[in-house]
């Protein structure tokens, strides 16, 4: 025996098996009606406050639940507890979510019928921007104190969304970030990346984001899912 | 910092196809990395080096091929590099483009040692 070597060509998306997956979970997600928003953004620029926010504007009429992904503690999920059911991620450091632990988290979660689930992913714009989560929408936050200028500097963040939102607008007087200039450089890199302004403690701006939410829920899954409560046999 | 986990996803798919082929070492693996992939050149190297140590092949090399971003007008259907992704398209100025090579991170091609049984002599 003597050995021979070989080129095997194979030409494959790494993640292809990974995307796969994740696009069978969007479509068991898309069946019971759950419509899935991959909330992403830089550490501290409002996820959970936006989340809170929409909650409280929404009470009980849409029947909401959130994933937090954390790298090690309770906190975040702990103030959305009030008024969701909410599941903490622990990542133990790593610097994104992955499907599996979504997958994992959806099993804690006390039902299945959600009209919402918030994924509220690990703050950071690099990594989580290559993750696939099986969401129906993806939502980069942009907080007013990080500078206008952020959204050109992660360009596959905000390539791969769908819509910028632009949090802590009451400090617009005191910093220098112009909500314009902020959209203008996102969609250099999106042109169809829906935006929001977003005061999350006076909830400025809050019912046209809601708005915006339902608006791509019926879009996607037409407006009778809306009301109907989906039948689980 | 992912690319630990991607890397490990790749040497996890090349070990794969190695047994598939029945392949007794792997000796080389080559990668496409464009710009809008999300993984870095510099750290998927540093990646595979820590983890193809542990592998059942450490002396496997690692090859990466650096692509640039590519689009396509969806207006004009003009075909065109995406410098310093500015996504506009330089014929007929539409930003509605399609990425066509350049948002991934791609296995290409691995070789591989394979066993053969001796020529008979003539």
């Amino acid at each position: 025996m003597t050995t021979t070597t070989r080129t095997i060509p194979v030409n494959r998306d790494v993640q292809a098996h990974r995307k796969q997956q994740a696009a069978e979970q969007r479509d068991a997600f898309t069946r019971r009606g759950t419509f899935v928003v991959n909330l992403v953004s830089s550490p501290g620029a409002g996820k959970t406050s936006l989340l809170e926010a929409t909650a409280r504007y929404w009470g009980n009429s849409r029947r909401m639940a959130v994933l937090v992904g954390d790298l090690a503690t309770e906190r975040d999920a702990e103030r959305l507890r009030p008024y969701v059911p909410v599941e903490q991620l622990t990542t133990g450091g790593a610097c994104h979510l992955e499907l599996s632990l979504i997958q994992q988290g959806l099993q804690r979660l006390p039902n299945d019928d959600y009209e919402f689930l918030f994924i509220e992913n690990i703050g950071n714009l690099v990594c989580p921007a290559s993750h696939d989560l099986a969401e129906h929408l993806r939502v980069a936050l942009l907080s007013t104190t990080e500078g206008d200028d952020k959204p050109g500097k992660y360009p596959k963040m905000f390539r791969t969304s769908q819509a910028i939102v632009v949090s802590k607008t009451d400090l617009l007087p005191h910093v220098p970030f112009s909500v314009d200039a902020a959209v203008a450089d996102a969609r250099q890199i999106q042109p169809d990346l829906a935006a929001f302004s977003v005061c999350a403690s006076t909830g400025e701006g809050i019912a046209d984001w809601c708005r915006y939410l339902d608006h791509e829920r019926e879009r996607l899954f037409g407006s009778h899912m809306a009301e109907q409560k989906v039948d689980r046999t | 910092m992912h690319e630990v986990s991607l890397v490990r996803s790749l040497l996890n798919q090349v070990e794969r196809l190695r047994q598939a082929h029945g392949g007794t070492t792997v000796t080389r693996i080559e990668v496409e990395i464009g710009p809008l992939s999300g993984v870095e050149p510099v750290l998927v190297r540093e990646a595979f080096d820590l983890l193809v140590a542990d592998s059942d092949w450490p002396a496997a090399e690692l090859v990466i091929d650096e692509v640039s971003l590519s689009a396509r007008c969806k207006q004009c259907d003009a075909t065109f590099n995406i410098e310093s992704f500015r996504f506009e398209c330089p014929q007929c100025g539409s930003r509605a483009v399609n990425v066509t090579r350049g948002d991934q991170f791609r296995l290409l091609n691995v070789t591989l040692e394979t066993p053969q049984p001796m020529e008979s002599p003539a």
